[in-house]
C-alpha cells in the first residue's frame, strides 16, 4: 500500500489496528467493532480541525484504511459510519441549538430536499452547555471550534462503545419470551450472541438446544461445551442430521456476521443449510445480532468472489497423499442467507423483520458514508 | 389396629437393591398391602439415589434423606401398622422435612428433566457392543458380526452380498439332524446366526429382503433331494440372486444414469454410493467429459474414498463438506446419488445428509437422479427420518475430525446435560426427488409402487 501523504492523527494507532486486521488476528466480530471504536477515539482526540467536515474527511481516511486491510470484516466499516453518524448528530443538535428544532419526525418532501435523508429525531437539549459559544472556521483561533466540540464528540463516541459492551445483555433482554418451555431449539456456530440468548433463557426456561457440529471449523463443539456447563440440555448433532432432525425442532436460532441492507444476512456455513430445511418445515428462523451488523451494502453475493475461503487443510490435509494434487477443495467461510428465509431480527435494539432492515440502515447510518 | 405383622419388615430407608433374597423369601408371606409398602419404600430409596446422583443436587445427600423421609411418610397413610414396621419418622422431622420438600422437590425435578431432555431420541437406542457369541455361531457370522460392528463392511449392496456369501458358507458346513428335513430345520438353525448379525448391526432392507428371498428358497425346496444336492440348489439359487438383482441391475443402471450425463456437465454426488460410482466411471469410460462434485460429510466420511477412486480414474473432482454446499449448487447441471431402500410412496431412505442435498438442489431446480436397484424397496411408508435409524458409535471410529484441529477442542464422549448424536441415515422426501433409476426403468418418484408390478412380470 503506498504510504499515506498527510499522516492522520493518532495514525499509529491505525496503523496498529490495520497490521491486526489484515493478519486476521482479531477474533469476532465485536472485537473488531471494539478496537475500531477505541482507535477513532484516540484519532478523534488528537485531531486538529477548524470545522466538522475536516474531522469528518480524517474519520473516513481513517475508515478506508481500516475497511481496505480486511474488506470482508463488515463490522470495521460498520462502526466507523456509526462514528461519523453519530458526530454529525451531535454536532447539528450543538450548532442548531439556538434554532428551535422544527425537525420532528415528519417526513416531507422539502425535509428530503434539505437535509437530504429523514434524521432521528435528537434529544431537544444539548448535552453540554459551551455549545452556544461554537464559532467554526475562526481565523484567530483555529482551534477553539475544536475544543468547543470535542467533549460532546467523545461522549458520542463513548454512546457507541456503551452499545458494543451491553449488545450481548440487550439482545438477551427478550429471551424469555421468546423460548418457551420444553422446546427444541436448534443452532449452529459459536455466536457468542446467541449463546448469551440461550443460556439468559435457560435461567428461567427447561428447554433442549440441538447444536450442529459446522464443520470444518467444528465450533459447534465449543458451543455445546458453552451451553452444557451452563445447564442446558445438549446434543451435538452432525451437519448431515439437520433435515433428520428438523421435524421435531421448535425453532432455528442463528447468528450472523452482517446483516446487508436487503434483510439479508452473511453467516457461517452451513447457516443457507440450515435455514432452508427450516423453511421447508415451516420452522422459525430466528437470527441474533447486535446492531453493529447492519451493514449498508447488499449486492455482496453475486460473484464467488464474495466469499471468505478458509484453509483448505481442514477438509482435505496432505495426509491424504496424492489426491491433494488432484483434486479442488473448496472450503469458504460463510454463506448468504436471503431475507425470504428468515423470520425475525433480535437485536439490541428490539426485534424486526427482513422487510425493515432498510429503515433500520437509513437511521443508523448516513447515505453520504455508504462509500468511505 | 390391625394385627401385627408375623414378620420383620426392613426399615424406611428400603432395602438396598443387593438383597432380594431376604425380601423375596418372605414376599410370599406378606400380604397384599405389605408388599404394597415395601415397593413404596424401594422405589422411594431409588428417587433418593437418583436424587442424590443428580449434578445439580446441591441439596445432597440431606436432601435425600429427607426424600426418603417423606416418601416414608405415604406408607402412614396406608393406615397399615407402619410404626411397628417401619421406624416412622419423628413430627419434627417430618415438619422439617416438607419444608425442604420443595427444594428436594426441585431437585428431583431438574434430575427428571435432565433425564426427560435426553430421552427425547432414546428410542434410537446406542449400538450395543457384540457380545461373545452364545450358542453354536458359526465362524463365518462371528467374523462377519465383527466386520459389520466396526464399519469394516459399509453399504447396502456390500453388507447383502457379505452376507449371502456368509451364508453359503453356512449351509455348506450344516449337517441336517436326523429324522429331520433341511426344507424346514435349515431355516431355524439360520434364525440365532441371523439375531447375531442384527446385534451387531440393525440390518439393512437389502439383507432382510435377500434373506426373505433365501427363507422362500429353503422352504421351497425339494425334500426327496439327497443333501448335497439340495444345498448345490440353494446355492444357485443364491449366487443368481446375486447376480440378477445387484450385479446386473447395477449395469443396467450404469447404463441409464450414465445417459443423463453430458458432455460439460458438474455431477454432484454425496458420501459414497457403490451404485453412482459405477455410473461415474462407466460414463467416464465411454467418452463422456464430465467433472464431479463430492460433497461428504460425518459422521462417516466415505466420500473421500469415492474420491480416490474417482481421480485414479482421471475424472476432475472437487471436493467439499456439507455446510458448503450452498456455495457450489447453482453451478451444478445434476445430482446422483444412491440409496439404501426406497418406499412404496417414493420416500429414499439412504446416508444421513442425501436429504439436505437434495432439498437444496430442488431448491435451484438441479434434478435430483436416484440410482437404486429394484430389491431395495422397502413395502412400509416411513414418515420421517427417526421411524427407524441408526446411531453410529461415539468417538472418532472413522478418524473424520481434520488433523490440524487439536482433540481437546473436540467434544467426543457425552458430558452431563450434553449427548452426542450420530443418526447415520435420513428419509428424503419424494417430493425433492426428479426420478430414480431402477433396473426395470427410469421411475417417477410417485410410482414408486408400482415397482412390484414392474417385477411380477420379470
Amino acid at each position: 500500500m503506498a504510504p499515506d501523504p498527510t499522516p492522520i492523527p493518532g495514525h499509529k494507532a491505525v496503523e496498529t489496528l490495520v497490521a491486526k486486521l489484515r493478519r486476521r488476528q482479531i477474533v469476532g466480530s465485536r472485537q473488531a467493532a471494539l478496537e475500531t471504536v477505541l482507535v477513532l477515539r484516540q484519532v478523534v482526540s488528537k485531531a486538529r480541525f477548524s470545522n466538522i467536515q475536516q474531522l469528518i474527511v480524517i474519520i473516513r481516511e481513517a475508515g478506508r484504511r481500516l475497511v481496505e486491510a480486511q474488506p470482508k470484516e463488515h463490522t470495521v466499516g460498520n462502526t466507523v459510519r456509526r462514528v461519523l453518524h453519530n458526530i454529525r448528530e451531535e454536532y447539528h443538535s450543538a450548532v442548531k441549538v439556538s434554532a428551535p428544532t422544527s425537525s420532528r419526525n415528519v417526513y416531507t418532501i422539502s425535509k428530503f430536499v434539505l437535509q437530504g435523508q429523514p434524521r432521528k429525531q435528537t434529544v431537544g437539549a444539548p448535552k453540554s452547555e459551551t455549545t452556544a459559544t461554537l464559532k467554526e472556521d475562526d481565523p484567530d483561533d483555529p482551534d477553539s471550534f475544536a475544543r468547543g466540540i470535542k467533549p460532546i464528540l467523545m461522549e458520542a463516541i463513548q454512546d457507541v462503545l456503551d452499545e458494543l459492551e451491553t449488545v450481548y445483555d440487550n439482545v438477551s433482554k427478550t429471551a424469555k419470551d421468546h423460548i418457551h418451555s420444553d422446546e427444541i431449539i436448534l443452532t449452529i456456530g459459536h455466536s457468542r450472541t446467541v449463546e448469551a440468548f440461550l443460556k439468559s433463557a435457560g435461567h428461567t426456561r427447561n428447554y433442549t438446544v440441538i447444536v450442529a457440529e459446522t464443520a470444518p471449523s467444528y465450533s459447534g463443539h465449543d458451543m455445546a461445551r458453552a451451553l452444557s456447563a451452563a445447564g442446558i440440555s445438549t446434543f451435538l448433532v452432525p451437519d448431515s442430521s439437520i433435515y433428520a432432525i428438523m421435524s421435531r425442532v421448535n425453532k432455528i436460532i442463528l447468528g450472523a456476521h452482517a446483516i446487508l441492507a436487503n434483510g439479508g444476512l452473511v453467516a457461517i456455513t452451513g447457516s443457507l443449510l440450515a435455514a432452508t430445511a427450516a423453511r421447508a418445515h415451516s420452522t422459525p428462523v430466528v437470527v441474533c445480532a447486535g446492531q453493529f451488523k447492519l451493514t449498508p451494502l447488499w449486492n455482496l453475493y453475486h460473484d464467488y468472489g464474495a466469499l471468505d475461503f478458509a484453509d483448505p487443510s481442514s477438509v482435505l490435509g496432505f495426509e491424504e497423499g496424492k489426491l491433494v494434487e488432484r483434486v479442488d477443495v473448496v472450503n469458504p467461510y460463510y454463506d448468504y442467507v436471503g431475507p425470504e428465509l428468515v423470520d425475525v431480527f433480535i437485536t439490541n435494539d428490539g426485534d424486526h423483520p427482513p422487510s425493515s432492515v432498510y429503515r433500520l440502515i437509513k437511521e443508523t447510518y448516513d447515505d453520504d458514508d455508504h462509500e468511505l | 389396629m390391625a394385627p401385627a405383622p408375623t414378620l420383620d419388615v426392613h426399615p424406611v430407608n428400603g432395602p438396598p437393591a443387593g438383597e432380594p433374597s431376604a425380601g423375596q423369601k418372605s414376599q410370599k408371606q406378606m400380604t397384599k398391602a405389605e408388599r404394597r409398602e415395601l415397593q413404596e419404600k424401594q422405589r422411594a430409596a431409588k428417587a433418593a439415589k437418583a436424587a442424590a446422583n443428580a449434578p445439580n443436587g446441591k441439596l445432597g445427600g440431606k436432601a435425600a434423606k429427607e426424600l426418603s423421609a417423606l416418601a416414608g411418610a405415604p406408607s402412614k397413610k396406608t393406615g397399615r401398622p407402619s410404626d411397628a414396621a417401619s421406624k416412622p419418622p419423628p413430627p419434627g422431622l417430618v415438619k422439617a422435612a416438607q419444608a425442604k420438600a420443595g427444594q428436594a422437590s426441585l431437585a428431583d425435578q431438574s434430575a427428571r428433566n435432565q433425564a426427560r431432555g435426553l430421552l427425547i431420541f432414546s428410542h434410537f437406542g446406542l449400538p450395543k457392543p457384540v457380545s461373545a457369541a452364545k450358542g453354536d455361531i458359526h465362524p463365518a457370522i462371528a467374523r462377519l458380526a465383527l466386520q459389520f460392528s466396526t464399519f469394516k463392511i459399509t453399504g447396502a449392496n456390500a453388507r447383502c452380498i457379505a452376507t449371502l456369501t456368509a451364508f453359503k458358507t453356512v449351509i455348506q458346513d450344516y449337517v441336517t439332524p436326523q429324522n429331520n428335513t433341511l426344507s424346514r430345520h435349515l431355516m431355524t438353525y439360520l434364525s440365532p446366526q441371523i439375531s447375531h448379525l442384527v446385534a451387531a448391526r440393525p440390518m439393512s432392507i437389502t439383507m432382510g429382503n435377500a434373506i426373505r428371498q433365501l427363507k422362500l428358497d429353503i422352504s421351497g425346496s425339494d425334500i426327496d433331494l439327497p443333501e448335497q444336492d439340495a444345498k448345490d440348489v440353494l446355492f444357485r439359487k443364491i449366487d443368481t440372486y446375486i447376480r440378477e438383482r445387484i450385479i446386473i441391475a447395477d449395469q443396467v443402471i450404469q447404463e441409464t444414469a450414465g445417459n443423463k450425463i453430458k458432455d460439460g456437465d458438474i455431477v454432484l454426488t454425496y458420501a459414497r454410493s457403490s451404485v453412482v460410482e459405477k455410473v461415474l466411471l462407466e460414463a467416464h469410460a465411454s467418452g463422456r467429459e464430465f467433472s464431479v462434485i463430492v460433497v461428504d460429510s460425518r459422521p462417516m466420511l466415505e466420500g473421500k474414498r469415492l474420491l480416490a477412486v474417482l481421480s485414479e480414474a482421471g475424472i476432475q473432482c472437487t471436493y467439499l463438506l456439507l455446510p458448503a454446499l450452498g456455495s457450489v449448487i447453482s453451478e451444478v447441471s445434476v445430482v446422483l446419488v444412491g440409496a439404501h431402500s426406497i418406499h412404496t410412496n417414493g420416500a429414499v431412505y439412504s446416508r444421513a445428509g442425501t436429504a439436505l442435498v437434495a432439498m437444496m438442489a430442488k431448491r435451484h431446480s438441479v434434478p435430483v437422479v436416484v440410482c437404486c436397484e429394484t430389491y431395495k424397496f422397502s413395502e412400509n411408508i416411513q414418515l420421517d427420518s427417526f421411524t427407524k435409524n441408526e446411531l453410529a458409535p461415539l468417538g472418532d471410529l472413522f478418524s473424520s475430525f481434520p488433523n490440524n484441529k487439536p482433540r481437546e477442542y473436540l467434544t467426543l464422549e457425552n458430558q452431563p446435560h450434553l449427548e452426542i448424536l450420530n443418526p447415520l441415515y435420513d428419509l428424503t422426501p419424494p417430493s425433492c426427488i426428479t426420478a430414480v433409476v431402477t433396473e426395470v426403468g427410469v421411475i417417477p418418484p410417485n410410482a414408486i409402487s408400482s415397482i412390484p408390478v414392474a417385477l411380477g412380470r420379470l
